[in-house]
């Protein structure tokens, strides 16, 4: 390595991350036959118009792009359809390729019963980050819509629990994992430590999680009645 | 004329076998500035803040082979109610700020602090938007222990530090050494101009000496702004 290139790369970490222009930088990946992956294969013959892309990312890894409307009757058929039977969501993120580019959320399905693996992506326009919620057909996904939500700003339709996940309730900085974020934040350190200093840490969680922390051999539940505390399962 | 001719009975034990034989004072003379550093240095009670690896290390120190409690650390109190020695092992994000504080706040006087790992101390390697650069701008410290993560050793030298300057310390001079102003609890400990200095390149971690030495004065700029 010549010393020039090591001063490039320098520049480069103080550039931050170049920007491509490309527009396919999302649909990384290599062209295959859909036929390949039976999903993929029954995707297109009963979606047909809501499968967009299909690519093939490190070898083996099937990437399906659908349609966001779509996203929750596609969801439903994949976990439901006893050909598919992709009961376990491994994980629910999102990519931001930053210039402008839509922001995709990203779902990685796993079938145990036909140990068969499938990602779907919705690829969602900045100006409209508002995507139906997953929690009605797998509750793992609640959280991780949550995630979704405080690092990348995308709306998720209908879901139960709405509210930051890591980032304190009243943070006004924008969303941290979005490419056109700064590092440091957007608030000068001083302002950044008075914020923090001056949030009410109980307004992070609501009263259910705040009854989750209590001393159960101390103080007295809420409501004070057994009956109470199987309705709280219940719901 | 010496002591024992001034006290009644001579100052002589009836009892015998005293504290140095037979016919000897039962008493000693000393300083109560010492009686009080001896006692309070000996029994020190640490709170421990664990969030991170230095956590680990932390309970390393306290388990049988380093054994923290031959320096009179006997018991990890985990009320800081009951607290006299606050270690801080860890990253502090933002969001645990003000629980940090909280406990501090909560501990009683007299009361020391100990910021353990790089973390705590100066944001370590995170220095990014989430994350507290140094617990010196949440709360005041005593003692900083170098490290990712230091090693038992280390944290136990960092505490045998406070020890000596609980040694040095006299109640003549309390305020001077721990009195903080209630109109600053809850608030940062840093100053405005000091937490300004953070955002320069490599955060807190080259900061820190001038931060430590220079006097900083009121030009405390409104921290309003952004930054560009």
């Amino acid at each position: 390595m010549t010393l020039d290139e090591i001063k490039s790369g320098f520049d480069a970490i103080d550039e931050g991350p170049h920007l491509s222009e490309s527009s396919t930088i999302s649909l990384a990946g290599e062209i295959s036959d859909p036929a390949s992956h039976p999903s993929v294969a029954a995707l297109l013959g009963r979606f047909g118009d809501a499968i967009l892309h299909h690519r093939v990312s490190s070898g083996t890894q099937h990437v399906v792009w659908i349609d966001p409307s779509c996203n929750l009757e596609i969801l439903r058929w994949l976990r439901d359809d006893p050909d598919q039977r992709y009961d376990m969501i491994s994980d629910l993120t999102a990519v931001d390729y930053g210039a402008g580019r839509p922001i995709n959320v990203v779902y990685q399905l796993f079938s145990t019963v036909y140990k068969r693996a499938l990602r779907l992506r919705c690829e969602l326009p900045l100006d409209g980050l508002e995507i139906d919620s997953i929690v009605e057909l797998w509750s793992a996904a609640n959280w991780l819509e949550r995630e979704v939500y405080d690092l990348f700003g995308v709306t998720f339709r209908k879901h139960p629990d709405l509210r930051r996940i890591l980032m304190p309730h009243d943070y006004e900085e924008g969303y941290p994992l979005r490419k056109d974020f700064p590092l440091r934040g957007r608030f000068s350190r001083a302002e950044q430590t008075r914020r923090a200093l001056n949030q009410a840490v109980e307004h992070s969680y609501i009263a259910e999680e705040m009854e989750l922390g209590r001393d159960p051999q101390q103080a007295t539940p809420v409501n004070g009645t057994q009956e109470g505390d199987a309705e709280r399962e219940v719901r | 004329m010496g002591l024992r001719d001034v006290l009644p009975g001579g100052g002589t034990s009836s009892v015998t076998g005293g504290m140095f034989g037979d016919g000897s004072p039962a008493f000693l003379t000393s300083k109560i500035d010492w009686i009080i550093n001896w006692s309070r240095r000996n029994s020190l009670w640490p709170m421990p803040f664990g969030t991170a690896c230095c956590a680990i290390e932390m309970m390393a120190s306290a388990a049988s082979n380093y054994d923290l409690a031959r320096f009179g650390m006997e018991r990890m109190s985990f009320s800081p109610r009951q607290a006299d020695v606050l270690i801080c092992a860890g990253r502090v994000p933002y969001k645990l700020a003000p629980v940090l504080r909280r406990i501090w706040d909560q501990m009683p006087q007299p009361k020391w602090c100990v910021s353990m790992g790089a973390c705590a101390s100066s944001g370590g390697v995170f220095d990014v938007y989430s994350m507290v650069q140094g617990i010196d701008t949440i709360i005041p410290v005593d003692v900083y222990v170098p490290g990712c993560p230091p090693r038992p050793e280390g944290l136990i030298y960092g505490l045998m530090m406070i020890q000596e300057k609980i040694r040095e310390e006299s109640l003549a001079r309390h305020f001077e050494h721990r009195a903080e102003d209630p109109n600053t609890v809850a608030r940062p400990h840093a100053n405005d101009a000091q937490v300004r200095g953070l955002s320069g390149p490599f955060g807190n971690s080259t900061q820190q000496e001038e931060l430590s030495t220079k006097e900083l004065g009121a030009d405390i700029a409104s921290s309003e702004d952004l930054i560009p």
